[in-house]
């Protein structure tokens, strides 16, 4: 085996979970996820000449592309959740997620709740929180500015948070019934 | 600091991403203002809710193997799928056989093999949790633990203390995995059981899985297989994993 293909294997290959992870809550199906990735996995080995410094921002800025791509010959509809300017106009500030009604959220709503966020939203939630990945690094794999990492985490959680305070209000009004 | 810029790194905080002057403005702060702090103390609960109960897709172990066909002829959903220009078959032929290579050093030859015993430990977990029997012997002390545990095993599993690391032991039990006895030591941290399944063997590759919202972690060391499943976060079991393979390894 050439020592090219070993450095693959050694570097790349680790991260194929994280891989598979945001292209599966990406293209929110999981045949399209394995799609994805394996398309990812090409380019990355035609492009493994070009890494510097860590492979797994690396990694998933080029599964980040191949999801765009994918998305664009077969969902062209999903990418709408990636362009800011729909989303421009800032929801009026309310205040955040109660503590309580997060810690009482079950696992269904919460993932329906994040596969239901704009995708550009979504992305950043799923690589700070899932993949605990920097500032510096979200960036890097979303290409925008860090500034902007931070504005779509903020606006992200703003309306996960919303998401939760509907569902946890109509369960109480539920209850009171 | 006005409440405006507070709320603004808020994010910044939760996420360890402040810088050490603006954390103690922010901390200062938070101590005075208690609308300001719910809302911190929401941010928190929120990034602790993601961490732990959103879904973390692991590849599926065919994943791989697919990858190792360059160009998959699937008809079923034809238009859908990606094509390969022709002179990109050379590259994926290439690695192809990488990440064959590849399949063939980190996951099991036999992936049946993994899958059935991850589908066991999962349900011996599932099975202890429900009957609330965890542990036969309840112990923190691995000097209480190991003896028990030896006295009933042909084997002497390794038993690490790891309340500094905040993995409190509660106890051991003994259970039934593929075929065979194996020790099982009981840890928890914050209200998630941990079961740690151990028995000696061949050692396997290490493997990550995630189902029905458990995690599972499996690696072997010194000839023990160590097979971990909780409901704790997938970072977190990671902890203790390594934590484990470390103290065995001593």
């Amino acid at each position: 085996m050439s020592e090219r293909k070993q450095r693959f294997e050694r570097v790349v290959l680790p991260h194929l979970d994280a891989a598979y992870n945001l292209a599966r809550w990406i293209t929110r199906n999981d045949h399209d996820a394995q799609d994805v990735v394996q398309e990812a996995a090409l380019r990355a080995y035609r492009f493994f000449d070009g890494l510097r410094g860590e492979a797994k921002p690396w990694l998933l800025a080029i599964v980040r592309n191949s999801c765009l791509t994918w998305l664009q010959v077969n969902r062209p509809a999903d990418l709408a959740g990636f362009d800011d300017r729909v989303l421009e106009p800032q929801a009026p500030e309310e205040d955040g997620p109660e503590a309580q009604a997060m810690r009482a959220i079950d696992r269904r709503m919460l993932n329906d709740a994040l596969a239901a966020l704009p995708a550009q939203f979504r992305e950043v939630l799923v690589l700070r929180e899932l993949e605990d990945l920097s500032y510096k690094d979200i960036a890097r794999v979303a290409d925008v500015p860090i500034g902007t990492v931070m504005s779509r985490l903020a606006r992200g959680r703003r309306l996960l948070g919303e998401f939760v305070r509907a569902v946890s209000k109509a369960a109480n009004q539920a209850a009171d019934r | 600091m006005t409440r405006e810029e507070a709320k603004r790194l808020l994010h910044a905080y939760v996420d360890g991403e402040l810088d050490p002057s603006k954390t103690l403005e922010l901390e200062a702060h938070l101590a005075e203002n208690p609308s300001t702090r719910a809302e911190w103390e929401g941010l928190r609960g929120m990034s602790a809710a993601i961490r732990t109960k959103a879904e973390y897709y692991t590849a599926p172990i065919g994943l791989a193997e697919r990858l190792a066909d360059p160009v998959p002829p699937a008809p079923e959903h034809g238009p859908r799928r990606f094509t390969l220009p022709r002179w990109l078959i050379p590259a994926a032929a290439l690695a192809g056989v990488a990440v064959l290579a590849w399949v063939a050093a980190t996951l099991a030859t036999r992936p049946g093999e993994d899958e059935r015993i991850a589908t066991e430990v999962l349900s011996a977990h599932v099975r202890a949790t429900l009957a609330g029997r965890s542990f036969d012997v309840a112990s923190s002390d691995q000097h209480t633990v190991k003896p028990w545990l030896s006295a009933r095993l042909p084997f002497s599993a390794p038993v690490s203390d790891l309340s500094a690391q905040a993995f409190e032991l509660t106890g051991a039990r003994l259970d039934f995995v593929g075929g065979r006895r194996v020790a099982v030591l009981a840890y928890k941290r914050r209200q998630h059981l941990i079961d740690v399944f151990v028995w000696p063997g061949e050692s396997t590759p290490e493997l990550r899985l995630a189902r029905d919202g458990f995690n599972l972690e499996h690696f072997a060391k010194n000839g023990m297989n160590f097979w971990l499943v909780s409901d704790l976060s997938r970072n977190e079991l990671g902890d203790l994993a390594r934590l484990l393979a470390e103290r065995s390894a001593l």
